[in-house]
């Protein structure tokens, strides 16, 4: 039997934009995924947009990389800000700041995870609401019994409102969400009244109460009624957390969700060095000289096509090795999870750490001081460099600036899809989703449903991983996976509806009221 | 009357495509709530309209998703969203948005077939609208808003993210026909000039900010942290912005107005206001400096 090629784009229920393809063919009497290649396919050049920018603008703009974890690109900003401006010191400002920057990061974590489990990942699972856009949808299987069906229903349609009443809640302290202007080098525009504190409360409670008796449930009942996913997707094995949520005002803070590694075959956790992150290009279409330097020190120049390269994702690796993150990474460093690493793990330590945060809200809650203003002033200098670690619902994020004559000179993001969604790296070692497909068995080879649902648990953010990419001018770019397949071809003018050459367009355009 | 153009089967469907963006106008869509129906995103979905295709939270992926905006397309009567700017560097290969018996469709050629043969097209988020922050700075991807593009009529529902309410007020306008009156840059009156209560008002954030010096007699704020001052000095763009944030964004606050409590917006956590609804956003100047356009 041939090898199938399937290519699944888009892949939906994720944000931003994402190709998966596979090779499927039969080993062992079963039919499996063989090969997998991971390609974004959104770039934007958040990278160029920023440089030449007043460097207080980056909380703001970074946030905008991702309308779906806002608040940790605006919080890794305004790390990388205040350790540029040194904002430092143990004064009630920093730890209202501290305080504010948690509670609204963390109504985001909890809407982000709610928002993933519910109407992302569990219509891989269950067949979606009788209409538009759930139905038509892939088949599913029909391994529920009416009432599980019943529960996870109505569970869905309650997640709606429990995800919204996230946002209200960070919108307190917030202004908006998503894209909240409240994160700023120095602390947080807010200042709490009790009022603002009581109403937070209001929203926190229901919330806590929740996740624990919902949300948390549903992720166990899910895995237990899909078993199979406990032993499938298994990534690299190698587990990386920056940890996140400062929970004092030191330089080197105690965190919530503390920093470390673990690799496949060696006991205990690791430290994080970043000296020992770099990003690998031979797979991307970067030109080679940007693969295998510092972070703070490489650049970014598009060059497509480009020998085999297939994906506008960089690889970055860690002493060279492909590293998963997300909540079952940080959750294991913890030592708070202590389950498997399989694709159901994922859902499951997800759901905990938001109940872990829910909870630690409470507290940072309680703590946050009324009417104490959030903000500590440093003047900003011509010259500064910074790097700033955090997290963000999907993983590991790093924000690295340098600031020249006063203005953005380098600006550097790795996001956390871009270690799980990364391409094959120089070496040829794939990337943990790659990774984590291969060996997979798949019955439909036309409708992989059993692909979405390892994609989906790792809960891919493309808006973040392909943001910060630049491209050259005058630079060919064609279809496909690169180089392998169409090099040379001249890419034909296909219609994007019909699937025919172009006609023209019509001259008479749709009729507007008014 | 939206009840009648529900029930009426001939009613639009609507394609909601992302292109150049960070999803935030999507999360920001289903953070709708009101006190009139449709009251939620559930609501607007399940009741309100027949919503074929959204990337973000449809159930089918790859072929079988594009088969059903196809469809719609075959069709013709559908509403078209589009969240996010046009990226035309490289023929547009920026932006991917679906593949098709293995060739890739690019964003920009989806716009183009798209919304010639829409009903009408509702630009969600200042990137749809005028291109945004794609489009800012060096502008890598020579990205731009939907109407500048296709030089086709659009219904520019800007800001950053684009208010759920204002999103949802459009489509239903459009499913039930009623003419929608739009000022020089595609967007509303009824939204970006007129008062929650559809009285006339003041269009410019600055002449109704409770926090306005000649108006009210509050203090400027010389720096961050000043609780309840005017923003003026800190790069507040309220001035130069036209749109009725004051009350709209009580629906994210998780309260209407009128409600003891009157919910949030960016100025009243001592935010300036960016001017996101606005082409000029955002621009090169400084966020924390006294803005000029």
């Amino acid at each position: 039997m041939p090898v199938i090629t399937a290519a699944i784009d888009p892949i939906t229920r994720i944000e931003g934009h994402l190709k998966v393809e596979v090779k499927v063919d039969t080993v062992n009497g079963v039919q499996q995924v063989v090969d997998a290649f991971s390609v974004g396919t959104l770039f934007r050049g958040f990278e160029k947009i920023l440089e030449g920018r007043d460097p207080r603008d980056a909380t703001l703009i970074t946030s905008r990389i991702c309308g779906v974890c806002p608040t940790s690109h605006g919080h890794a900003a305004a790390l990388v800000l205040d350790n540029a401006y040194g904002v430092d010191g143990d004064t009630p400002e920093r730890t209202a700041a501290r305080l504010l920057r948690n509670l609204v990061h963390g109504a985001c974590y909890l809407e982000s995870a709610i928002l993933h489990f519910y109407l992302l990942a569990l219509p891989d699972f269950i067949a979606g609401l009788p209409m538009a856009p759930w139905t038509p949808g892939w088949d599913v299987g029909r391994r529920f019994d009416p009432g599980t069906v019943s529960r996870f229903t109505t569970h869905f349609v309650e997640a709606i409102a429990q995800r919204r009443n996230c946002h209200e809640m960070g919108a307190i302290f917030g202004g908006k969400l998503p894209h909240t202007p409240g994160f700023i080098l120095g602390g947080f525009t807010a200042v709490a009244s009790a009022e603002d504190k009581a109403l937070f409360s209001q929203y926190l409670e229901p919330l806590v109460a929740w996740i624990e008796s919902t949300y948390v449930p549903d992720t166990e009942l899910l895995a237990s009624l899909w078993s199979e996913y406990l032993q499938l997707g298994k990534g690299p094995g190698n587990l990386l957390a920056f940890g996140v949520f400062e929970l004092d005002n030191s330089s080197q803070p105690a965190l919530l969700l503390r920093r470390g590694r673990i690799r496949q075959g060696v006991p205990g956790v690791q430290p994080v060095d970043t000296a020992q992150i770099m990003e690998q290009v031979k797979y991307s279409w970067y030109a080679d000289t940007d693969g295998n330097l510092p972070i703070a020190q490489s650049d970014t120049h598009a060059q497509y096509p480009k020998g085999a390269a297939y994906s506008w994702l960089k690889a970055p690796r860690y002493e060279g090795l492909a590293y998963e993150v997300g909540p079952l990474a940080w959750m294991t460093v913890n030592g708070e999870y202590t389950g498997g690493i399989w694709a159901m793990d994922r859902h499951m330590a997800r759901a905990r750490e938001a109940l872990k945060i829910a909870q630690a809200m409470r507290q940072w809650l309680a703590e946050l001081p009324v009417g104490q203003p959030a903000y500590t002033h440093r003047p900003t200098p011509g010259t500064a460099t910074a790097e700033a670690l955090t997290e963000a619902p999907r993983g590991a994020l790093g924000h690295w600036l340098q600031v020249n004559d006063g203005r953005i000179g380098k600006y550097q993001v790795v996001t956390p899809t871009c270690w799980n969604l990364s391409p094959q790296d120089d070496s040829g070692q794939r990337g943990p989703l790659e990774q984590a497909l291969i060996g997979l068995p798949v019955a439909n080879a036309d409708k992989p449903i059993e692909v979405l649902r390892i994609v989906h648990s790792y809960d891919p953010c493309l808006d973040c991983a392909t943001h910060v990419t630049r491209a050259e001018p005058g630079a060919k770019v064609f279809a496909g996976r690169g180089g392998t397949r169409g090099r040379g071809r001249t890419r034909p003018s296909i219609s994007a509806v019909e699937g025919r050459l172009p006609r023209r367009p019509r001259s008479k355009p749709g009729g507007l009221p008014g | 009357m939206l009840n009648e153009a529900l029930a009426n089967p001939a009613a639009p469907s609507v394609i909601w495509l992302i292109g150049s963006a960070c999803t935030g106008c999507s999360v920001s869509f289903l953070n709708r709530i009101s006190d009139v129906a449709p009251v939620d995103v559930a609501d607007v979905v399940a009741k309100a309209v027949n919503l074929v295709f959204h990337p973000t939270i449809m159930g089918a992926a790859g072929e079988t998703a594009v088969a059903a905006l196809k469809t719609a397309y075959a069709k013709g009567n559908y509403i078209l969203v589009l969240e996010g700017a046009v990226p035309t560097a490289f023929q547009g290969h920026p932006c991917v948005v679906w593949s098709y018996k293995g060739e890739e469709v690019t964003f920009q050629q989806a716009v183009q077939e798209l919304t010639a043969r829409a009903t009408a097209t509702v630009c969600v988020g200042t990137c749809a609208c005028f291109g945004g922050i794609p489009a800012s700075g060096a502008n890598p991807t020579r990205a731009m808003g939907v109407r500048a593009f296709t030089g086709r009529p659009t219904i520019n529902i800007s800001g950053c993210p684009a208010n759920p309410d204002w999103v949802v007020w459009a489509i239903v306008q459009l499913l039930t026909n009623t003419p929608v009156a739009l000022d020089e840059d595609g967007r509303p009156v009824a939204l970006y000039s007129k008062s929650f209560t559809g009285e006339d008002e003041p269009p410019i954030i600055h002449d109704k900010c409770p926090r306005n010096p000649f108006n009210t007699g509050t203090p400027e704020a010389a720096n961050f942290g000043e609780n309840g001052h005017c923003l003026i000095n800190l790069g507040c763009r309220g001035p130069f912005t036209k749109a009725r944030c004051n009350a709209a964004w009580c629906g994210i606050g998780g309260h209407t107005a009128g409600q003891p409590h009157p919910g949030h917006w960016c100025i009243g956590v001592n935010a300036p206001c960016h001017g996101c609804v606005e082409k000029t956003f955002p621009g090169p100047q400084s966020f924390s400096e006294p803005y000029a356009p």
